[in-house]
């Protein structure tokens, strides 16, 4: 306790604080001359600061005590006591017994609040566990059930147009899903982006009624359930337009579904474009034409592809529109104008529901690849969007810079061949 | 500044421009492919899919590329009506007057051609275990059936259906009847069979469930508590199937059971046989179909009356056959051109040709001549179409016999003795399961081996060879008939499993080599299995063990490759010459849980060749059972997940570790 | 300092130059005009954004309109009774969506209460307790979950849970059958061999799926909620002695209530409208019926996904009406929630 002996050494303005034992660490100015009423009696009790973030062996050893003790437990009920089965029972009794275990065995050496602390901090723990274990639990079972077709590479380059009701997964594939959705994900993509983008900026830009109208109507149909945007494409394009099932009706209900999403995160993302940036480019006299397309997209532009991104992954995944409009097949399309057209999401809704194994494996397969897709899109989706708008990342300060210097040299460059005109004023 | 564009947008016009240049090329080139055929679409009947979707692979080696999405006959016929699809597949015809008070089908008089495409039996799927062991012989009388799927009876140990099975010991478990939840040709004609034969019983039904007084057949099946109600023919087989479905009965198509490696129930018919619907049995009982012959009038032209098929005497017939129909358009309109009409031609020319002698591997029966000849006619009507002059002869169709007569029934196998209503019950199994017997009561089967469930009377010896009248040795109860399976054989690729079989076993390499090529070898005309219908094998000593040659039941074991399904087994199944007294004695079954067969075959000779169909009933089945009844390597997957947790969390922890140490020297 | 600096700032000599001026030829200064008109530039811009603005609102608001006008016809038809008919039967004019409608809510219940524990224990978890490295892993991981396609979470609904959480359904029925929400008709707890398939294809599992899409749509918002939480008010408790569990309750869970509803009824929203997980496990019923756990469910967006294409005219403009009823719904929802968000103290500057 060298703290402790300095503060004798230093005498009184100290001896203040020996009653609050909890700012022990914290370095003391001599300013203050606060004076406290001293303690009746002079006996201290030194208290030590309570650790409320930082993991100690007793709690790690008091865990896997409870946890052994709880296994145990549960083994010895379910084997011995009861004719309890079941995995799923098995897991949530030794869980309920290792929380009371716990709970037990922190009670000893803690008070009450302590304890309550910890089986709460083991609780929020399980949760998240809980919601990790269901995660990997969805995504393993789908490698799983498509591994006899997932690492075939005819799954990936042959489509099931040959492909019968006898053959196995070494035949046939998926490519057709996969052409399907990159062609459907692209003409909803053609036509959403320049579309949302526009109207996130008129948005931003035209505070009007009519632009908070807009917003209003976009807000609310970002509540329109996907089926209805099939359903919608279904009735007119289809059934009233009379076109075909096809991949451009199908475009068109997910553009439907993803317009809105587009939109409102792009809107998002525009206004946190500091004001200030606009004013500056205001004040050099740009026009907010200019302003808009050398200043605030091009700051917001990590959040803006993070936004679209988000809104193809969206889009990507969708069933729903593409079941009601896109029709099914088993060939390859590459016409989005004429002709079925299936996206991976239908590919896997539909061959799933056949009872031979290999489509089955296939159908898995589709979903394998689809989630992987998304998993691509929402990985560069963080990787773009990981950084505020206006933070730059080192290669944009470098370009940044470089323009700095080139903009400098121009000046200079000017500077230089301007007549000098004259000293006359100068001070 | 003027460098700084706007990344966002050049990167979009890059995939814009990328995208219109893929459209065009896609536009230009696809529409027309190989000898001028359009991309043609079709929707409709589940029940008839796996035909038709069989002859959609098979019309690719011609460049006809043929979109066929199975969502239901209603659904279909709905989509014909409103333009949107070139043709439709059907159960029943247009429904100009709804029995069920749903709104009519008014399609355009002259408009659409009816085309009987498949015929098959809408079978009854079922998932019974007693004791643990998978029922495969279950007998139904009519009237028992309809009860089930109206509620009226609800436990498998009901009196009624004991009755209809003197072998079985039924367990006191109920009932789950699997429904159609879509608009269905199969519900249409269940439905209409239930009222044409037990009116009561569905009149009740219909009341109960607040249909009345609209009680006519329906496309939509009323459920009620207790009923699963799932959608297409492989949502009821599918769900069926699973493991906790147990108690469970669908109707579905032949074909479903036979790829779900299911049983089907065995229906008494009029005659007092309880008979599957085989493709041969489908045949016989359709020879008692009145067929619309008025064609001046399309909307009934070549429809079907089945009020015969329901009360045929012949005692092979099986009351629920009937035939499937395509809808043809016989005007331009909609989506339909006539360049569409000529691929649809020649696709519905290659539907009644070469595609009928596949038909029964499939599980459908194939069209008897008139039908064809008939449906020829029909074709003409398509706008477009190039119209063929095919001899019909040379469709190689199992019916077609020089005479004109329907060959394919007249040389359906007779059923068994024991099928007969009676105090007998066959322990043959059905369906997709025809391999694996069920063991029934020393009482019911009738013999005095205690033993062996296996009858050893001479008419029984084989329970595949199910009847006398056969000139083959064998015909798979579960399968096809004389003459049907070698041209049946259109994907060499089946064999392969089987001659990997072969290897342990010298006298397997015949038929295994055989069946490569579809059009036959010498071998052909006496190996006469299940085919492909029949996925277990339904074949000469199917169930035969081979205890006495450990090499031989190795060999099964890992005969066929676990992801390719159960579908692909050996066709041509035993060689001719079987000792009839090794197939006589017939080993105690396979287990179906496990798939492996408990043998009791001492004498089967090493150089017979029983042993390759027996070495892949005891692959498939394991493998086709894990399958279908859920998770057969759970164990496995919830390691998997285990692990996968527990990587998602320490690796992070481990790679923060590590940089962060490292960041701190 | 370089060169070129140098020479630019000029150490030494700041010196401004002007323009020597004649004075006898100069121009009269004239000051600029100040113009408030947009430039051409501009004018084309402000055209092209409005424009953009109006297609979304004439896309959107038509879907909407064409909607209603869709509905019609079943709605007429119908009339109130609409709204309390169960059967689904729109060729002979009984049709309503009672049935459907509560199916519909009984999933979306079931969905997030399943999805709310976890989904404020994740939240809470990855805010109060796990270290930074855990943190934004789980981040990652919580998004990501957000974003696995519905059809992935619907086969491993139909593939994997349903098979095996029937013992769970099981368990519920035998100890709390006598609540009526946990009844299941026809089921037999005592029979050993009594049928799985009853708890098969219920609101139950169709709710669970639907809560795996609805826990991280609200976990997302409840960490962002918490991690607003003020780090004075967080300190402030903790300088009082408070253990972690109590600055969670009397300072974090208030402050963040509105986001924990909204978050809640934003996921609720999603429960609503999702299609094709439902589609696959259930068995469509046209029953009013409490019972979860047993089999037959139904929802109005399934009904659709099963009907659409065997309708026409009446049954068709059904669909429809069934579809704007559900719309309705969901925006009432959603708007409630953002704002439950948007009136919190904590959701005070957010857009949800």
């Amino acid at each position: 306790m060298t703290l402790l002996d300095d503060r004798q050494q230093f005498g009184e303005p100290f001896a203040l604080f020996e009653d609050a034992g909890a700012f022990d660490h914290v370095p003391v100015a001599p300013a203050p001359r606060t004076t406290l009423p001293g303690r009746p009696d002079d006996v201290v009790t030194p208290s030590v600061q309570r650790p409320i973030a930082r993991i100690s062996r007793q709690d790690v050893l008091t865990m896997a005590g409870s946890a052994v003790s709880a296994l145990c437990t549960t083994m010895l009920i379910f084997g011995q006591l009861t004719s309890l089965s079941g995995t799923l029972g098995f897991v949530v009794v030794a869980f309920v017994i290792f929380v009371v275990t716990y709970a037990v065995v922190v009670g000893i050496s803690e008070d009450g609040p302590a304890v309550v602390d910890k089986v709460v901090t083991v609780l929020l723990a399980a949760a998240a566990v809980l919601a990790i274990g269901a995660l990997s639990s969805v995504v393993s079972f789908t490698l799983w059930r498509g591994r006899n077709a997932i690492w075939r590479p005819n799954t990936y380059t042959d489509d099931l147009g040959k492909t019968g009701p006898l053959d196995g997964v070494d035949k046939g594939g998926i490519a057709h899903a996969i052409a399907g959705t990159l062609i459907i994900t692209a003409i909803a993509l053609v036509i959403t982006v320049p579309l949302g983008v526009a109207c996130a900026v008129y948005l931003n830009e035209r505070r009007t009624r009519v632009a908070g109208l807009v917003r209003t109507v976009v807000t609310a149909m970002t509540a329109l359930p996907s089926i209805l945007a099939g359903l919608l494409i279904f009735s007119t394009w289809i059934l009233i337009l009379g076109f075909e099932r096809s991949g451009i009706a199908a475009a068109l209900a997910t553009t439907i579904v993803m317009l809105p999403i587009i939109i409102r995160a792009a809107d998002v993302v525009l206004r946190l474009v500091p004001g200030n940036m606009r004013e500056a480019a205001a004040a050099l006299g740009a026009p907010q034409w200019r302003t808009v397309w050398h200043v605030v997209l091009p700051t917001a532009r990590s959040g803006l592809t993070t936004s679209v991104i988000l809104g193809v992954a969206r889009g990507v995944g969708e069933t729903a529109p593409v079941l009601l409009t896109a029709g099914f097949t088993a060939s390859m399309n590459v016409n989005p104008l004429r002709g079925a057209m299936v996206t991976l999401p239908l590919a896997a809704f539909t061959l799933v529901k056949s009872p031979l194994p290999s489509q089955i494996a296939r159908g898995f397969a589709a979903a394998a690849v689809l989630m992987v897709l998304v998993l691509v899109l929402f990985s560069l989706a963080r990787i773009l969007g990981g950084r505020p708008v206006g933070q730059l990342s080192k290669r944009q300060s470098r370009r940044a810079a470089n323009r700095s210097a080139q903009d400098l040299r121009r000046a200079l460059a000017r500077h230089a061949s301007q007549p000098q005109a004259t000293t006359e004023v100068s001070g | 500044m003027s460098t700084t564009k706007s990344h966002v947008r050049r990167r979009l016009l890059i995939v814009a421009v990328l995208f219109l240049g893929w459209c065009c090329v896609g536009t230009a080139a696809s529409p027309v492919v190989a000898d001028g055929y359009q991309r043609i679409s079709g929707e409709g009947s589940s029940w008839a899919a796996n035909a038709i979707d069989a002859m959609r692979v098979n019309v690719t080696q011609y460049g006809i590329t043929v979109d066929y999405n199975p969502s239901g006959s209603t659904a279909g016929r709905k989509d014909f009506l409103n333009g949107t699809v070139d043709f439709a597949a059907s159960d029943i015809p247009f429904q100009f007057a709804p029995e069920d008070g749903s709104a009519p089908e008014n399609p355009a008089p002259n408009s659409y051609a009816y085309m009987p495409i498949t015929a098959g039996g809408t079978a009854f799927m079922y998932n019974l275990k007693i004791n643990g062991k998978r029922v495969t012989n279950l007998r139904l009388s009519g009237e028992n059936v309809s009860r089930i799927f109206t509620g009226a009876i609800t436990m498998w140990n009901d009196p009624a259906i004991a009755a209809d099975n003197p072998g079985l010991t039924m367990p006191a478990r109920t009932i789950v009847p699997v429904v159609r939840s879509d608009g269905s040709g199969s519900t249409a004609q269940f439905t209409l069979w239930m009222i044409s034969q037990f009116p009561a019983i569905w009149t009740d039904f219909c009341n109960r469930s607040g249909r009345a007084p609209k009680c006519g057949s329906t496309s939509f099946y009323p459920t009620t508590t207790g009923m699963i109600a799932q959608s297409g023919d492989l949502g009821v087989a599918g769900y069926v199937a699973q493991g906790f479905a147990e108690g469970a009965i669908g109707y579905v198509n032949y074909s479903y059971a036979l790829g779900n490696q299911f049983p089907v129930v065995k229906v008494l018919n009029a005659a007092g046989f309880y008979t599957e619907p085989t493709p041969s049995n489908v045949a016989v009982s359709l020879l008692a179909a009145q067929i619309n012959t008025d064609a001046g009038d399309p909307s009934v032209y070549l429809t079907q009356d089945l009020s015969g098929v329901y009360v045929d005497a012949d005692p092979r017939a099986y009351a629920l056959s009937s035939y499937s129909y395509l809808i043809l358009p016989t005007v331009i309109g909609g989506q339909f051109n006539e360049a569409k009409g000529k691929t649809l031609g020649a696709f519905s020319y290659y539907a009644m040709c070469q595609a009928q002698q596949q038909s029964a591997s499939l599980g459908y029966s194939p069209m008897p001549v008139n039908l064809v000849q008939a449906s020829f006619d029909q074709i003409t009507k398509i706008p477009g179409v190039v119209v063929q002059d095919i001899d019909i002869h040379q469709c190689h169709n199992p019916t077609f016999a020089a005479d004109g007569s329907n060959l394919l029934a007249d040389q359906a196998p007779q059923p068994q003795a024991c099928d007969q209503n009676g105090p007998l019950q066959c322990p043959t199994g059905t369906g997709g399961m025809s391999n694996v017997p069920t063991a029934v009561s020393d009482a019911a089967s009738g013999a005095p081996v205690v033993t062996t469930p296996a009858v050893t009377t001479p008419a029984v010896t084989n329970p595949a060879a199910t009847t006398p009248a056969v000139s083959t040795p064998a015909a798979g109860s579960g399968g096809a008939t004389p003459g049907v399976t070698a041209p049946a054989v259109t994907t060499p690729a089946l064999t392969t499993p089987a001659a990997g079989a072969g290897g342990a076993n010298p006298a397997v390499t015949a038929p295994a080599v055989g069946g490569s090529g579809a059009s036959g070898s010498p071998t052909v005309n006496t190996t006469v299995g299940g085919g492909t219908v029949a996925s277990g094998a339904p074949v000469p000593g199917g169930a035969t063990g081979a205890a006495t040659d450990p090499a031989a039941a190795g060999a099964g074991t890992g005969a066929v490759d676990p992801s390719t399904g159960g579908l692909l087994v050996d066709p041509a199944a035993a060689g001719t010459n079987i000792d009839p007294s090794a197939a006589a004695s017939v080993g105690q079954g396979c287990d179906p849980d496990t798939g492996v067969c408990a043998a009791s075959t001492p004498n089967v000779g090493a150089p017979t060749a029983g042993g390759a169909a027996t070495q892949t009933v005891g692959a498939v089945t394991p493998t086709t059972l894990g399958q279908s009844s859920g998770f057969g390597s759970s164990l496995v997957l919830k390691l998997l997940v285990i692990m996968l947790t527990l990587a998602l969390v320490l690796a992070p922890a481990y790679a923060w570790r590590h940089y962060s140490s490292r960041g701190m020297a | 300092m370089t060169a070129i600096d140098q020479e630019v700032l000029g150490v030494e000599a700041v010196t401004t130059s002007l323009p020597r001026v004649a004075a006898e030829n100069a121009p009269v200064p004239v000051p600029r005009t100040i113009d408030a008109r947009r430039g051409r530039g501009d004018r084309v811009f402000f055209r092209g954004a409005s424009a953009s603005g109006m297609v979304v609102l004439a896309i959107m608001g038509a879907v909407g309109v064409f909607l209603a006008i869709e509905a019609k016809q079943a709605l007429v038809k119908a009339g109130p009774s609409f709204l309390t008919t169960a059967e689904w039967e729109p060729d002979r004019g009984r049709f309503g969506i009672a049935a459907v409608m509560l199916g519909t809510v009984l999933i979306a219940v079931v969905a997030v209460s399943v999805a709310l524990p976890i989904a404020l224990g994740t939240a809470l978890f990855i805010t109060e307790v796990a270290p930074t490295w855990l943190r934004s892993w789980l981040i990652a991981l919580v998004d990501l979950m957000a974003a696995v396609p519905s059809v992935v979470y619907g086969l491993w609904g139909l593939f994997f849970l349903q098979g095996n959480i029937i013992g769970l359904s099981r368990w519920f029925n035998t100890w709390f059958g006598w609540l009526p929400f946990f009844k299941v008709t026809g089921s037999d707890p005592d029979n050993p061999l009594s049928n799985a398939s009853v708890y098969t294809a219920s609101t139950f599992i169709a709710g669970v799926v639907v809560a795996m899409m609805v826990m991280p749509i609200a976990c997302v918002v409840m960490r962002q909620v918490f991690s607003q939480v003020p780090p004075g008010e967080r300190e402030g408790a903790y300088a009082l002695g408070s253990t972690r569990w109590g600055m969670i309750r009397v300072v974090a869970l208030p402050f963040a209530r509105g986001g924990i509803i909204g978050g809640t009824m934003l996921g609720l929203g999603r429960a609503l409208g999702e299609t094709i997980a439902v589609v696959l496990i259930i068995s469509p019923s046209f029953k009013i019926n409490f019972h979860v756990l047993e089999a037959g469910a139904n929802s109005v967006s399934s009904l659709i996904a099963i009907r659409y294409n065997e309708t026409s005219g009446v049954g068709l403009s059904a669909l429809f009406a069934a579809g704007l009823v559900l719309f309705v719904l969901t925006l009432i929802v959603n708007f409630t929630a953002s704002w439950f968000i948007s009136r919190s103290r904590s959701g005070a500057g957010s857009e949800a």
